[in-house]
C-alpha cells in the first residue's frame, strides 16, 4: 500500500461517513506515511500523532479512525491529528485550533511491556 | 556558532506531522536543539522518557518542546529576567 493509494481510499471512505480529509493534501500524505509506518511496526494503523505501545489491546482506542474522532469532529471540526475534518472546517467556517487530547492521561502514559 | 543561552529540547514522534512542523520552525530559525524521537526508543528508554515528558506536559502529547535557561551564579538580575519578575517582586505575567 502506498500513501497515494491510501489517500484515494480514505477520501472515499470519509465521504461515505459524511466527513472529509483535510484539504491540505501534503499534510495528509505525511499522516498517511505515519499510519503506514505504524502498520509495518505494530501490525495495525495506530494514530501517528500519539505514542503507541505496540500492544493492540492497549492501543485499540487509537487505531485510526480513533474512538475520539467523531466527538472531536463534532466539537472542533477536526480529529486530534487533523486527518478527518468536517466540510465546514475545510471551508474555514470553523476556527482551526489545536484539538485537545481527549484520551485519558493514564492511557496516554501507558507503556510497552518490555521495560 | 555561538552557543544558545537557552537549552531547547524537542520530544517528538517520527510519524507525527505536527512534530515535523515544529522541527521546521526550529530549523528555519537555526535553533540548536536536542531531538528525542520517543517512538524510536527501546522499551526502557521510552518509559523513562515518557516520565520526563510528563513532568513538563502532564497530558504526555507530542510534540512537546521544552525551553530552559541555565543559571549557574547567584545572579539576582539574571534570575528575575529569566522568570519575568518585575522589580516589585511580582510576576509580570
Amino acid at each position: 500500500m502506498t500513501s497515494d493509494r491510501l489517500y484515494e481510499i480514505l477520501s472515499r471512505y470519509a465521504e461515505s461517513q459524511g466527513i472529509q480529509l483535510n484539504n491540505e493534501s501534503e499534510y495528509v500524505l505525511d499522516i498517511l506515511e505515519g499510519l503506514l509506518t505504524n502498520e509495518s511496526r505494530y501490525g495495525y494503523r495506530s494514530c501517528p500523532c500519539r505514542l503507541a505501545t505496540g500492544i493492540k489491546e492497549k492501543d485499540a482506542d487509537i487505531i485510526c479512525p480513533c474512538v475520539y474522532r467523531d466527538p472531536d469532529i463534532k466539537e472542533f471540526g477536526s480529529c486530534y491529528c487533523g486527518l478527518y475534518v468536517s466540510k465546514q472546517w475545510n471551508e474555514k467556517k470553523i476556527k482551526h485550533i489545536k484539538v485537545p487530547e481527549r484520551r485519558s492521561k493514564e492511557r496516554s502514559g501507558e507503556q510497552r511491556d518490555d521495560v | 556558532m555561538e552557543e544558545q543561552k537557552k537549552k531547547v529540547r524537542l520530544y517528538s514522534l517520527t510519524t507525527c506531522p505536527t512534530c515535523k512542523k515544529m522541527k521546521k520552525i526550529l530549523d528555519d530559525h537555526n535553533i540548536q536543539y536536542e531531538l528525542i524521537e520517543v517512538d524510536l526508543l527501546d522499551g526502557g528508554e521510552q518509559w523513562v522518557t515518557s516520565k520526563e515528558v510528563k513532568r513538563y506536559n502532564p497530558a504526555v502529547t507530542y510534540p512537546t518542546l521544552v525551553i530552559e535557561e541555565v543559571i549557574m551564579e547567584p545572579d539576582e538580575e539574571a534570575i528575575k529576567k529569566a522568570l519575568d519578575i518585575s522589580d516589585d517582586s511580582g510576576y509580570i505575567r
